[in-house]
């Protein structure tokens, strides 16, 4: 299950750099059109979703190895019974709130690809696609948080980086 | 009432802050229990929504770039070679080795987007180098953490284009505005060396041998790539060849070819950069995403208004504004990182900052210094984490010497307060 799990995180990390890399070759192709006269139409358009796509599956990943960004100041001069209180209530808000997110993205996928909705630039891409991106990754957002409380609970690591009120768990 | 319920909602958004919960989701659940309490409108519908433009945006699409860039170039010889350049120059000047920190880090940038890079860069290869060559620590740390926060002013500037969006102002005139306080304040740095070495001539270590000129100048071809890479990006945007989002797609362009030729890069190198610049992506693009979502939130319950009000109420006189934004933003900054704060207060501020007849330009400079103020002063300061990682002092030491950097940057403030053509006159001329 761990290795399961940890591998979902990895493969949605790689996406997301697939995600970067490809914004870099849109924007490039797009100055590249500019001067020398080509059309390729709804460039932007795509660059947008590329870095939406980067941005979004490389949630879990980022999250597993503590790299986003809290305010430890209180964190890491509370008591250890605090420490772990904090840490308790930081994961299960950020459980519910990225349940939520995952919930209404996954929705507003569903409305999308049920009113045939298209991007109004000159790609015309159907929304849902790009959107699914959004849906996927908060959805994977809210597996790790799911993940990481559980591990807390149960005292196994989760964090790839020791994070403050996980610190003393970890071996 | 109004006032009440405002000050309610900032003291409870810094409780949840400071209680550890990611910032990102932070913003994101206020956002969210705001909207569900003073409206009616469907919460999680407007969020997605809401979320999703912002975060597929085409503007946004400099950022990530720009960070993937400052991955590649840390991971390069380029900065590297850009010290063994520099340093048989700088033997005459009192201070000697010490300006390579504030040269370094001007230079370095004009490349890179961030501060915490700049700083994490060039520290890895002065502070080592100083401190083998007998630098008094105090005053190499010091310089460092100071000078790296030039990483924010410089254009290409990460925060700058984050200002840029979010107070509707054109990226490419930020640029330009950022060049003469950039380099004035590197200069006001330099100054600081002179003076403080001057008076403390017996903690500078020796000259090294006098190199000829012609060996200076064959030494100085060190330098070349990151010159070049310097005027491709900028030249890029002020040509007309790239828009500004674009020059951050031809930086990367730019920096994969100079670590390509001077063959520093491979597939686990590269592969390492775009891993890295997705995930510090990631981690401000969430902050985004639920500072962008707040910002509507904020919108429809009115908190803006009364914070504008509120300040606006106080009939301050532009000076009295501008001082108490200044201990406004270094209060957020014991809290907030320097993008996030950006981010979370310029939606709420512009009114009032138009109000009281502040150019957004101008004010988009002035923040950029505030924050720079905000990244050396504790508990929270971006540089003086990385800066402690890497020499292993405890971060109250680091704070201590940089202090005399931070009251330069508050007198700069002021600076740019009583002449403020200092940042407005490039981007007016070059219209």
């Amino acid at each position: 299950m761990r290795r399961l799990l940890d591998s979902i995180y990895a493969a949605m990390g790689w996406l997301a750099m697939l995600g970067l890399a490809a914004t870099f070759v849109v924007i490039a192709l797009g100055v590249m059109a500019r001067q020398m006269h080509w059309d390729i139409p709804g460039l932007d358009g795509y660059a947008g979703y590329s870095i939406a796509v980067a941005l979004f599956l490389a949630l879990p990943a980022t999250f597993q190895r503590n790299e986003h960004i809290r305010v430890t100041l209180l964190l890491e001069k509370a008591s250890e019974r605090w420490k772990s209180a904090l840490q308790v209530w930081s994961l299960l808000a950020a459980s519910a709130l990225s349940l939520y997110l995952a919930w209404f993205s996954a929705r507003m996928v569903w409305v999308s690809y049920t009113t045939h909705d298209i991007a109004p630039t000159m790609d015309a891409t159907p929304m849902w696609l790009p959107q699914l991106a959004m849906a996927v990754g908060a959805g994977g957002l809210a597996l790790a948080c799911l993940d990481a409380t559980l591990c807390h609970f149960t005292g196994r690591p989760f964090f790839k980086n020791a994070s403050v009120g996980e610190a003393t768990r970890v071996e | 009432m109004d006032a009440l319920i405002a000050l309610l909602f900032i003291v409870l958004l810094l409780v949840v802050l400071g209680s550890g919960l990611w910032i990102g989701l932070s913003l994101l659940g206020m956002a969210v229990l705001a909207m569900q309490f003073f409206t009616d409108r469907p919460v999680g519908d407007a969020m997605v929504l809401t979320i999703w433009g912002s975060t597929s945006s085409w503007t946004l699409t400099a950022l990530p770039l720009f960070l993937w860039m400052g991955e590649i170039l840390f991971r390069s010889k380029l900065a590297e070679g850009m010290f063994r350049g520099l340093a048989p120059w700088l033997n005459r000047l009192p201070g000697r080795l010490l300006h390579v920190n504030v040269i370094g880090c001007t230079i370095f940038a004009a490349v890179s987007g961030s501060s915490a890079a700049t700083c994490a860069t060039i520290g890895k290869i002065t502070l080592p180098e100083l401190d083998k060559r007998g630098y008094p620590k105090g005053i190499s740390v010091g310089t460092l953490s100071g000078a790296a926060t030039l990483g924010l002013l410089i254009p290409p500037s990460i925060i700058l284009i984050v200002y840029g969006v979010a107070a509707n102002v054109s990226i490419a005139k930020l640029f330009m505005a950022g060049v003469i306080p950039g380099v004035l304040l590197g200069l006001l740095f330099m100054g600081y060396i002179v003076v403080w070495s001057l008076r403390h001539p017996e903690q500078i270590p020796a000259a090294d041998a006098a190199l000829s000129f012609a060996q200076k100048l064959y030494e100085g071809r060190h330098l070349l790539p990151v010159v070049l890479l310097i005027a491709f990006v900028l030249g890029s945007i002020y040509s007309g060849v790239a828009t500004a989002t674009e020059a951050a797609a031809l930086g990367v362009a730019g920096s994969l070819a100079l670590s390509a030729l001077e063959g520093s890069l491979n597939r686990r190198i590269f592969v390492e950069g775009l891993s890295s610049a997705a995930r510090v992506y990631c981690m401000i693009g969430l902050i985004l995403a639920g500072a962008s979502f707040l910002t509507l939130s904020m919108g429809f319950i009115g908190l803006p208004r009364q914070l504008a009000e509120f300040i606006g109420g106080l009939g301050l006189e532009p000076f009295a504004l501008m001082v108490m934004l200044l201990v406004f933003f270094i209060v957020l900054g014991c809290f907030l990182d320097g993008i996030s704060m950006v981010v979370l207060t310029v939606a709420v501020l512009l009114p009032t900052v138009q109000t009281a007849g502040f150019d957004l330009i101008w004010f988009g400079i002035f923040i950029v210094l505030v924050v720079e103020m905000a990244q050396i002063t504790p508990p929270v300061g971006f540089n003086l984490f990385v800066i402690q990682g890497l020499t292993k002092r405890d971060i109250s030491w680091v704070a201590k010497v940089s202090m005399p950097l931070f009251f330069l940057l508050f007198a700069f403030v002021l600076f740019i307060y009583l002449v403020p053509g200092t940042a407005t006159w490039l981007p007016m001329v070059m219209q």
